[in-house]
């Protein structure tokens, strides 16, 4: 055992520090298929106090590391190249939830959708729901801001927190925005939320908690065409209503679910549906969707159903937040794409994948937010045929540069992580992302939290002549 | 862009001709999402993703490959804790088959080491009906004297095992009550089981009351044993198949329409007798012949809308047996059965659909990751404020049976057809004298 571990064990205790390439392997991969890190060593640190040791520790040693919260991230984000693995899984408890001012302070390695089980008794729910949320920390979610279907009307991670502690990876504890809101000085919260493990380890979360509407009605709308689909999604925006979310997912993607546990019932003959949802007070909400309904129909929908009761909504819920885990019996490999573009390119988007696919001869599975043009294009493939990989290869790179060149951005909220590095150069100039080492080097002059992920590094020069700390 | 895979799909594999290798293509399907992570006890307990359904198959995927030696305690260790509960299966978009590649990597470890001392002795007793009788003789002997009640009293795992026989003490007085419905015409015969008939007989015959006062008509099918399922899970398959073979042959003679099952666990396992026999042709169809007509006594009852009977004005809460709710997806029908009781208080348990710790022969092979995960669900229990937890499984009637008179609870772990069996008898009681 190496003596970094040793030390390490002092700190955490035997069982907690994992060393042997065997106990290792589980932790080399993260959500991101077809990837693969080996850590140095992995580290679950028990407590704050421990956490914080921990992070002191490899200061002194000089040692890069990365923090780890569920292992869902689909960038790449928790992986781990010679670096030690910070496993927060175990800092999992709700440190206090106060309902009177709506906010609760959290361990990062608290499950998104604990947080909300936990509220709900007082009429509250977390509001950025990403469809991982079974499975995803909360301090992975502020590490990649992440979004979700309900993201269209409430904002993502950043609008719902408040505050943040944190270890700096020079072992400094400090504490970012405020439980009450002031905002005197600069934003450093803004900055540190979306920054992929990069500036620090999370150690507590402060967030805001919302309201559950008065009123919810859910409505599935089926489709013969992608492009109807595409065209009711803009009526509806245009038409001044803010869905509380607004999905789309192809026939591929509906017949993978139909096929899986969580069967929501989807029409598999359909091209595409919309799974759009509205909330708010009962007093409007009839109103707002017999209109979302009409345009619906006026876009070309076959049919428009509205969830009956809570059962037949939740089961159209999971159908959706299950879809990508569907994908995987397509085929026995899963290539995850993520990316923005303006709303109105939709149709235009939507036609140019489907040229691609055909022309590559590959499925892509578009599952994704429609209300906020986050596309996330999937292509199940098998990976041990070279030639279906390198078209699979080709697809992707086509399809991110369709949506650069309809001014849209290579991701929604999936983080850049490792997967992404080589698209920043395509959104970015030498000079942006020469200010964004700047900012990395504020919080992390040493370069040791999540080395290599970002930022590629030929983009910060003095970074890519210097070599990469360990 | 993420590319091909560094984990590519295992053809080349390091185990040729191994259980392993043979249900490799289940490993493919999964996608790493970790939606099945909040679904497993084991990982729930140890905060370890090896001890996670995912880190179980990528384990599992380490050995295929090569990189990991079939040998190597470290890895033994993980796939031992599991629980072989299949809550991960219920959790998984994708359909991974983890009990089939469960039972695969059990199999294949079987062959590079061997099963830990403990299960080799169980498996050899359940193996041998002279054996498993005189075994289950002894712990009735024991319950009848009344010193299981005595040793259970022992604190921690010396009185654990006896708690568990004591825990299996009749709750009520069986009666008889005259059956006043006529047989429908369907037909069913008892798979009377090895610890059932053995520790169980109440239950057993509570069953076939109930299932004759609505309308069913029973027929006994001899030669039956051991279902084999604790050896599968074990990766003891030749044994298994031995006793499935045995099985089989015997429900072959029988004429009864359907085999009913009251013990998730074995039910589950004759329903996956042709997986099992997927390499002896001659017997593949005849186990699906017999796996057709397997039914869970929950859902016949709850097909035909069980007849009431008396009310029993109790709080009940209802725990799901893994191999009920997971491996057989049999959700609602037991709460159904219970519904047919007049005033009784059904309350909601919290995780109700995650494992107890018993999983066979589990809580006797590696009883400290068992006792942490019926910490858990004792304490849920505790909340309900039940006085009787309901639940169809024989392992898991004895871990919560057990778990609940050691932390000297009164509360008890009854088969809910039980219950549906005493609402009935006190019926007939009443008309008996109103
Ligand atoms: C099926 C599926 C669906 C998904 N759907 C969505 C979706 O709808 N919206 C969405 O935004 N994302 C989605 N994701 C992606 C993923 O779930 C999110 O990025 C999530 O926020 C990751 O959380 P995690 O706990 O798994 O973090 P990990 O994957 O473990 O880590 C992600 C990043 O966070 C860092 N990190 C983790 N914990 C800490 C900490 N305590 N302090 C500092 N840094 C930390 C890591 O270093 C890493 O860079 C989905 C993923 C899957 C598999
Ligand atoms: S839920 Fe299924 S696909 Fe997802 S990680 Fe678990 S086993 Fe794999
Ligand atoms: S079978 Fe149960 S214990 Fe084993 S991995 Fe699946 S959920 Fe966990």
């Amino acid at each position: 055992m190496i003596p970094l571990a040793r030390e390490l064990q002092d700190i955490v205790g035997a069982g907690w520090v994992k060393s042997g390439s065997s106990d290792l392997l589980a932790y080399t991969s993260d959500g991101l298929p077809g990837y693969r890190r080996d850590p140095l060593l992995a580290v679950f640190p028990g407590s704050r106090d421990e956490a914080i040791a921990v992070v002191q520790l490899l200061a002194k040693r000089n040692v890069s590391f990365v923090p780890r919260g569920a292992g869902t991230g689909l960038s790449g984000g928790a992986l781990a190249d010679g670096s030690v693995l910070i496993g927060m899984q175990r800092l999992r408890r709700i440190i206090e939830l106060d309902a009177e001012n709506r906010t609760a302070r959290v361990e990062p390695g608290v499950v998104n959708v604990h947080l909300t089980r936990a509220a709900t008794p007082h009429g509250l729910h977390y509001a950025p729901d990403p469809s991982s949320q079974s499975a995803c920390t909360i301090g992975g979610n502020v590490a990649e801001n992440a979004g979700g279907p309900h993201c269209l009307k409430y904002g993502v991670t950043t609008n719902h927190v408040l505050a943040l502690t944190v270890v700096l990876p020079d072992g400094v504890v400090v504490q970012l925005g405020s439980a009450t809101q002031e905002t005197e000085g600069y934003d450093l919260l803004g900055t540190f939320v979306g920054s992929e493990g990069c500036f620090g380890l999370v150690l507590d979360v402060t967030v805001r908690l919302t309201p559950n509407p008065e009123a919810v009605r859910t409505m599935l709308a089926d489709f013969t065409t992608i492009d109807a689909a595409a065209r009711a999604t803009s009526d509806i925006v245009a038409s001044g209503i803010v869905p509380a979310a607004l999905e789309m997912m192809d026939a591929p993607t509906i017949q993978a679910v139909e096929s899986s546990i969580y069967a929501a019932g989807y029409p598999v003959d359909a091209a595409a549906v919309l799974l759009i949802e509205l909330d708010g007070s009962a007093a409007g909400i009839e109103a707002d969707a017999e209109r979302v309904v009409a345009l619906c129909r006026s876009a070309g929908a076959r049919r428009v159903e509205v969830a009956a009761d809570e059962t037949q909504r939740q089961r159209l819920w999971q159908g959706r937040k299950k879809a990508f885990g569907a994908m995987g019996r397509v085929s026995s490999h899963l290539v995850v794409q993520d990316a923005v573009i303006p709303r109105t390119q939709l149709p235009a988007v939507l036609r140019e994948i489907a040229a691609v696919a055909a022309e590559e001869r590959l499925t892509v599975c578009n599952v994704f937010h429609a209300g906020d043009g986050n596309l996330h294009p999937n292509i199940p493939y098998n990976a041990n045929d070279p030639d279906e990989s390198a078209r699979v290869h080709r697809a992707m790179g086509r399809i991110m540069q369709a949506c650069v060149a309809a001014g849209g951005s290579v991701t929604g909220e999936h983080g850049i992580g490792l997967d992404k590095l080589d698209y920043m150069p395509l959104i970015f100039s030498d000079e942006s992302l020469a200010a964004m080492c700047r900012v990395r080097e504020v919080f992390d002059p040493g370069r040791r939290a999540n080395p290599g992920k970002v930022i590629p590094v030929r983009a910060c020069r003095e970074w890519a002549l210097a070599p990469a700390a360990r | 862009m993420s590319h091909s895979a560094t984990h590519t799909t295992a053809r080349t594999t390091a185990l040729p001709g191994s259980p392993l290798e043979q249900a490799a293509s289940g490993l493919d399907m999964c996608v790493h999402c970790g939606f099945c992570l909040q679904a497993c006890p084991t990982y729930l307990a140890l905060d370890d993703e090896n001890d996670s359904p995912r880190g179980r198959l990528v384990l599992m995927r380490g050995l295929l490959e090569g990189e990991l030696n079939p040998a190597d305690p470290d890895v033994g260790t993980h796939i031992d804790r599991c629980l072989g509960c299949r809550g991960c299966e219920s959790a998984c978009p994708s359909g991974v088959p983890y009990g089939q590649l469960l039972e695969a990597t059990r199999a294949t470890l079987a062959q590079h080491r061997p099963i830990p001392l403990i299960a080799r002795v169980i498996l050899a007793v359940f193996r041998n009906p002279a054996l498993l009788a005189l075994a289950l003789g002894a712990a009735r002997l024991l319950r009848a004297t009344g010193l299981t009640r005595l040793l259970a009293r022992l604190p921690g795992r010396p009185g654990f095992p006896f708690a568990m026989v004591e825990s299996t003490r009749p709750l009520h007085t069986p009666t008889r009550y005259a059956n006043d419905v006529s047989p429908s015409g369907t037909t069913f015969t008892l798979l009377t089981g090895c610890v059932m008939e053995g520790l169980f007989a109440h239950t057993n015959r509570a069953t076939e009351r109930v299932l004759e006062a609505n309308g069913f008509g029973r027929q006994d099918t001899a030669n039956q044993g051991c279902c084999g399922a604790l050896h599968a899970h074990a990766g003891d398959l030749a044994s298994a198949r031995a006793l499935a073979r045995r099985n089989i042959a015997a429900f072959e003679r029988s004429s009864a329409d359907l085999i009913v099952t009251n013990s998730s666990g074995c039910g589950a396992m004759l329903r996956e007798y042709p997986h099992l026999l997927a390499d002896e042709p001659a017997w593949t169809e005849r186990a699906s012949r017999v796996a057709a007509r397997v039914r869970d006594v929950s859902e016949l009852l709850a097909a035909r809308g069980p007849r009431p009977g008396a009310a029993i004005p109790w709080r009940v809460t209802y725990d799901a047996p893994c191999h009920l709710q997971h491996a057989q997806r049999i959700v609602a029908q037991p709460r159904a059965v219970l519904s047919a009781i007049p005033q009784l208080d059904l309350v909601p348990l919290a995780d109700s659909d995650q494992c107890c710790g018993s999983a066979g022969i589990f809580n006797l092979v590696e009883p400290d990751v068992s006792e942490r995960v019926l910490e858990t669900k004792l304490r849920n229990i505790q909340a309900t404020r039940a006085t009787l937890v309901a639940t169809g499984n024989p392992g898991c009637l004895m871990q919560i049976g057990a778990g609940l008179i050691q932390a000297k609870s009164s509360a008890r772990a009854i088969h809910p057809v039980e219950l549906l069996d005493a609402s009935y008898a006190a019926q007939a009681q009443h008309r008996a004298d109103p």
